[in-house]
């Protein structure tokens, strides 16, 4: 990886710095709170980028290195002519596993980032140790007439503001979820507009059709050969906790968590929630050999 | 110059409770609120303006929208099918089919190759990028169309003009290794192309392929500066000036007896504009690739989306505004005379009269109005003197900007 970013250690640590991936250039995002020791937490961003302000940020960082890149074509990240589907973002993330310093890494994937993070993990990445899908995309479960979540760019940002939150009056300000918006105003820079719609344009070019999911992936979850953590929004009501339930179970030995009182974005509805959730995992021993 | 009759076919019969409640009257409005007797008849009256404009010698455009009040041609291609059967004489244009949303720019060949056959080469293929809520109805993903929109194009050429058997395309958004259409068109080496477009880099572009440029009510200075970027292009391509037929402007247009007729029937034309282009923000300022980015701050602050939604339009405004052409056949001559010189040259004019809420008969007093008496007057015109005309045109770009 040419121009491979810095290992930020030491202590508190924010920085938005880019990384090269062979031709492939990524904003990065990465927040330390501790000296190195523990292992890195890649986060794989859903319909937005990581906000630097995200109110899940320090306290994770107590937990890992979080080195959060925007996907090509999200944020300041420039998306190349051709670089436009999940192939291209599943071998982006392989490499950026592989070009990542030191040994062992853990993954968490967001909504739609948690489907580039699922369909990475079955190709058994040797620098994967952990991970964590956040109210994740990338399945159909449902008959052909039957959504498994509403249509992302069909449906009203209302309709999508209402069913993203569990109280949408409560929303992290400078932080955006489905729905985003309905809550455009005056408060909103102009640098958040122009990377709020590169976002909404990069995720369509990826997602359209089939929408937010690959028809193949469902054959594939038992592939997923590290500890996995499956948290849910207990009020998401983009993609039900019924889905992850049904997504845990195709993925060997995964454990399943709701968090109350959060929607389609608990990591931003319930901070506190979310963070303790992740550390409890990655705290435990490996429940299939514990349970071997 | 040539007039060309366009007819949407529109539905203008759902209760005004209905689409006042609807948040889109397009893409997501039920299907329930069409009555198919009513559709029925619709068609009948259309397709007998059309017999009408075929003895009268008005050129007939169609085109094809989606799961909406605005328009029931819900395919180009069947609806210029049959046209080509109904008629014998005039030539016939579709704008055309929405090339962004169907999956195989070969079929599309092989369907306007068929037509072109059966009205013995009296075909014109005009193309149009579409958007909004015909990617929702299409399923067609709204990102990058004017890429698809060009891809397309050129496969449908190949296919038009390829006469040695198979060819294979492998492109970014289509692929069909195996291309060999029957029957071939009938016009040598293929019908004309237009394209509806007023994006500048697209009328360059329009330009430089020799392609018809034609405007959708973009009024005297929109379509200057489309037709000013066109001839630009192709001059700094080396290519020769074009003709006045390179270029198109459509337009609501009503031609009656008196003034007050062609005012009081061209403002039952508004209602396309009034009601008819009514979206929800997903299917337009919010759907992915509607604004550039860099944009979405403006357009978001104020409101905006690209399309903003007019509801009183006087016709005497659109008028002012070279958006509609209406009044006795001498007050329309007069104004598509203006349009003429103000825009540097034209050679069709494409009539949108069988709008909103004219009636049939409505509808053919104007077409045998203008074919009759306006469209002679418009033959064998002056040359435009271009130099007067760009001058023109500046001050007025300049006094709309100050």
């Amino acid at each position: 990886m040419a121009g491979a970013a810095q290992h930020c250690g030491g202590s508190l640590m924010s920085d938005v710095d880019f990384l090269n991936v062979g031709p492939f250039q990524l904003e990065v995002l990465r927040r330390a709170n501790r000296p190195p020791g523990q292992l890195p937490l890649l986060l794989i961003h859903g319909i937005n980028n990581i906000n630097p302000n995200a109110p899940f940020l320090e306290a994770l960082a107590e937990h890992g290195e979080i080195v959060a890149p925007s996907h090509p074509g999200f944020g300041h990240s420039p998306r190349a002519q051709d670089f436009d589907t999940m192939y291209d973002l599943v071998h982006l993330y392989l490499a950026v596993l592989d070009n990542l310093p030191g040994e062992k890494i853990t993954m968490i994937g967001f909504s739609f980032g948690g489907w580039i993070a699922a369909e990475v993990a079955i190709c058994r990445p040797h620098k994967l140790a952990r991970l964590v899908l956040v109210d994740p995309v990338g399945i159909k479960i449902g008959g052909r007439e039957e959504r498994d979540f509403p249509h992302f760019f069909n449906t009203s940002p209302d309709e999508l503001n209402r069913r993203a939150w569990h109280d949408s009056a409560k929303q992290p300000p400078g932080n955006y979820g489905l729905g985003w918006h309905t809550v455009i105003g005056e408060a909103m820079s102009d640098e958040e507009m122009v990377v709020l719609a590169r976002n909404w344009d990069a995720l369509c070019i990826y997602a359209w059709r089939p929408h937010m999911y690959n028809p193949q992936l469902k054959h594939w979850l038992h592939r997923i050969a590290v500890p996995t953590l499956v948290l849910w929004g207990a009020s998401d009501r983009i993609v039900t906790p019924d889905y992850g339930r049904t997504y845990c179970g195709l993925i060997p030995g995964a454990r399943f968590e709701l968090i109350d009182r959060a929607g389609h974005h608990p990591e931003l509805e319930q901070p506190v929630a979310f963070v303790a959730a992740v550390a409890d995992f990655l705290t435990k021993a490996d429940p299939r050999v514990a349970s071997a | 110059m040539e007039l060309w009759n366009h007819c949407e076919n529109p539905y203008p019969f759902v209760p005004n409770e209905v689409l006042e409640q609807a948040p889109s009257v397009r893409a997501s409005l039920p299907n329930k609120y069409c009555d198919p007797k009513i559709a029925a008849r619709l068609y009948d009256e259309v397709f007998d303006e059309y017999r009408l404009c075929d003895d009268l010698g008005l050129h007939i455009v169609t085109n094809e929208h989606h799961s909406g009040i605005n328009n029931l041609w819900a395919a180009s291609p069947v609806i210029t099918g049959i046209i080509a059967r109904l008629t014998s004489r005039v030539r016939i244009l579709s704008l055309g089919t929405l090339i962004t949303v169907r999956p195989d720019p070969v079929r599309v060949a092989e369907e306007y190759a068929t037509i072109d056959v059966l009205s013995r080469g009296r075909l014109e293929i005009g193309f149009v990028k579409s958007g909004a809520t015909e990617m929702v109805s299409g399923d067609a993903n709204p990102m990058r169309i004017r890429e698809r929109e060009w891809e397309a194009i050129d496969l449908i050429e190949k296919s038009l003009t390829t006469h040695d058997g198979p060819f294979s395309w492998e492109g970014k958004f289509f692929i069909h290794p195996h291309v060999n259409i029957w029957p071939r068109p009938y016009q040598q080496p293929r019908p004309e192309f237009w394209a509806a477009t007023s994006d500048l880099p697209t009328c360059a572009e329009l330009g430089r392929r020799g392609m018809i440029n034609t405007l959708l009510f973009g009024g005297y200075d929109r379509t200057r500066q489309a037709f000013d970027a066109y001839k630009t292009a192709r001059s700094e391509a080396g290519l020769p000036a074009p003709d006045e037929d390179r270029f198109s402007y459509m337009a609501f247009a009503y031609v009656g007896d008196t003034d007050e007729e062609g005012l009081q029937i061209g403002q039952k034309i508004a209602w396309f504009l009034t009601v008819s282009i009514k979206s929800a923000p997903q299917f337009s300022k919010f759907q992915p690739g509607a604004i550039a980015p860099e944009m979405a701050p403006a357009a978001w602050r104020t409101g905006a989306s690209r399309r903003p939604r007019p509801t009183n339009l006087d016709a005497e405004v659109l008028i002012s505004q070279g958006q509609m052409f209406a009044g006795t056949p001498d007050t329309v001559v007069k104004q598509i005379k203006e349009f003429r010189r103000r825009v540097g040259g034209i050679e069709h004019i494409i009539m949108m009269t069988r709008q909103g809420l004219v009636t049939h008969a409505e509808a053919e007093k104007s077409f045998t109005l203008a074919a009759r008496e306006v469209l002679p007057q418009l033959q064998d015109l002056p040359p435009i003197d271009e130099d007067e005309t760009r001058w023109l045109a500046q001050r007025s770009i300049a006094a709309a900007a100050s």
